[in-house]
């Protein structure tokens, strides 16, 4: 959905993107995380028509952004890090607003306003004016206009800068809801944490270049999205981790990777069926189990090899 | 009709200055040809005749509707890109489906039709010229045109610079430094270059590059509007051409800065 290959944008004597390549595919929601500086904003701003690269090419739904921007606008929504608004407008103005801005004719604007209206939990504010908002409600408003036009690709900058926990608990929540719907989103933030929870890959970027991890990866895989591939678990035990760890090794499609007195980390090929019966087994083989589960994926930790310890 | 221009002008009316600057207008311009009507009826009442008063209070009033209105253009026109950068609102207009095109054209026509509005305001005022007569429809409208497209150019003028700077109090520093120029600097150029030169035969004979810059006097253009139908010709014209050169070059470089402000917005 998202192809960008060997970018480059200089500004004046510093190279703000060389050579950074990228694919994201659809339906997925793809984090882009780097230390200040890395290049981020100006990917997104390349991908949003906002700017032209230098060279390199960058296509979303297929379309060219620098050939054919007016096709890329219908299909994106762009959310900046600080999301601009009219604050003497009241709130349904501006979704109107917008909803012009992107060509919806009449006798829809008003269907699609009071759809954005609604799926922002703005309704009861449609006539206030958008100063009156809190700085949440601004971001939901933001992201509802982004919205109106129906676009098949997201571009969010930085989105939870500035919110408070709820309100970022809250955008995270749309935008896993927005994923679900099959919007694809491309996902820019400083926020590891809401990377790890909601999205499937991340993109490592440092000077304008893709960034390896020790494990030579420039692309983290979080959630497996592939069910045939082996999965980790961890399995917490009292004291008898050498025998689960045994017991484990006579499994069809279990491959232990560690064991220690009171845990053993496996690998389990296959479904969660799999996963399953090695539970019943172990618990059936005397094993007392008192924790089941799949390690995260440390997106801070893999950052911190990526990128060292100190703050860029 | 352009999303931009509803917006505009919506947001202006809502502004304090959408009336207070209106309001203003109003009093000055009536205070204005109230002056003018006192001095006149005073000094003079026995020797001119009614037709003369209304031709002077015509004059009186489109000049200063005219400086008025020079005044108050920039305050329309040299924020209205800039604001769209200080409130961080450009990045959402540029990558809508409204192309550089329709946010210039609706910046532009809403300053426009503010000062239109402030024209049709001023007609109440106008119409103590008539009472007088002296004064008929011609006059009224190649003199409302001129003003017009005076103001339409110093709208264009400031709204390039409006997209070439990023704070709203520089644009309009800038915008005002431009109507200077255009208003006091060519008058004074133009008697500079004049002490040099003698024309003994009339307007006709001085060089054409001595009366250049007189070319882009908002006064000028505006006393060349002041003559008979048939002497428009070459004078009010070739400052209609240079006006509206001007503001065409203005909208191509504002559509230019647009095009590249991605980077800034």
């Amino acid at each position: 959905m998202i192809e960008v290959s060997q970018i480059q944008k200089r500004y004046g004597s510093s190279r703000a993107l060389d050579g950074f390549s990228l694919r994201v595919e659809k339906g997925e929601l793809f984090g882009l995380v780097g230390p200040n500086g890395a290049g981020k904003t100006t990917l997104i701003k390349i991908l949003s028509t906002l700017i032209r690269a230098d060279s390199g090419v960058a296509r979303i739904a297929g379309f060219d952004v620098s050939a054919d921007p007016l096709a890329v606008k219908r299909v994106v929504g762009y959310m900046p890090d600080q999301p601009g608004l009219y604050q003497d407008m009241r709130v349904r103005e501006f979704l109107e607003f917008f909803a012009e801005a992107f060509h919806i004719p009449g006798q829809r604007r008003r269907a699609v306003v009071d759809q954005g209206l609604a799926a922002s939990g703005l309704g009861a504010r449609a006539e206030s004016f958008v100063e009156e908002l809190s700085f949440g409600m601004k971001q939901r408003l933001f992201l509802a206009k982004t919205l109106l036009h129906s676009p098949q690709v997201l571009l969010l900058d930085e989105p939870a800068t500035g919110l408070d926990p709820l309100a970022r608990v809250d955008l995270r929540d749309q935008l896993k809801r927005l994923n679900q719907q099959g919007i694809t989103i491309l996902l820019s933030s400083h926020i590891l944490a809401d990377l790890q929870e909601i999205c499937s890959r991340v993109a490592l970027i440092a000077e304008g270049e893709n960034q390896r991890d020790s494990a030579g990866s420039s692309v983290i895989e979080l959630h497996d999205r592939d069910a045939s591939q082996p999965r980790l678990y961890e399995v917490g035990v009292l004291r008898d981790g050498e025998r689960a760890g045994q017991l484990a090794g006579s499994v069809a499609g279990v491959k232990v990777l560690h064991a220690e007195p009171a845990r053993i980390v496996v690998e389990i090929s296959g479904d969660a069926a799999r996963a399953a019966e090695f539970l019943r087994q172990l618990v059936t083989g005397g094993t007392q189990v008192v924790r089941f589960d799949r390690p995260p994926a440390t997106l801070e930790q893999r950052y911190r090899e990526a990128f060292g310890e100190k703050p860029r | 009709m352009n999303p931009m221009i509803r917006k505009e002008l919506r947001q202006r009316m809502r502004e304090r200055r959408g009336w207070i600057l209106p309001s203003l207008y109003l009093l000055t311009l009536s205070a204005v040809i109230s002056f003018a009507y006192y001095t006149q009826a005073s000094e003079a009442s026995a020797a001119l005749q009614g037709w003369q008063i209304g031709m002077a209070l015509f004059l009186t009033l489109a000049y200063s509707q005219l400086a008025l209105l020079l005044l108050m253009a920039p305050i329309f026109s040299a924020g209205a890109l800039t604001i769209e950068k200080e409130q961080r609102t450009l990045p959402g207009l540029l990558t809508s489906l409204l192309g550089p095109v329709q946010i210039w054209w609706g910046k532009f026509a809403a300053s426009l039709m503010f000062i239109l509005l402030l024209l049709v305001i001023g007609i109440p005022v106008l119409s103590v010229v008539f009472a007088f007569g002296g004064v008929g429809p011609w006059e009224v409208g190649i003199v409302a045109f001129t003003t017009v497209v005076i103001l339409g150019t110093i709208s264009a003028i400031s709204l390039y610079w409006s997209s070439a700077f990023r704070r709203s109090v520089h644009a309009t520093a800038v915008s005002y430094v431009t109507v200077v120029l255009m208003t006091v600097v060519t008058l004074i150029i133009f008697g500079m270059a004049m002490s040099r030169v003698h024309a003994e035969n009339g307007w006709h004979s001085i060089p054409l590059k001595v009366r250049a810059p007189l070319y882009l006097n908002p006064l000028f253009f505006l006393t060349s509007a002041l003559v008979p139908k048939n002497q428009l010709y070459p004078e009010w014209f070739t400052c209609l051409g240079a006006f509206v050169a001007v503001a065409g070059l203005c909208a191509v470089l504002t559509l230019r800065n647009l095009r590249r402000s991605g980077d800034i917005a």
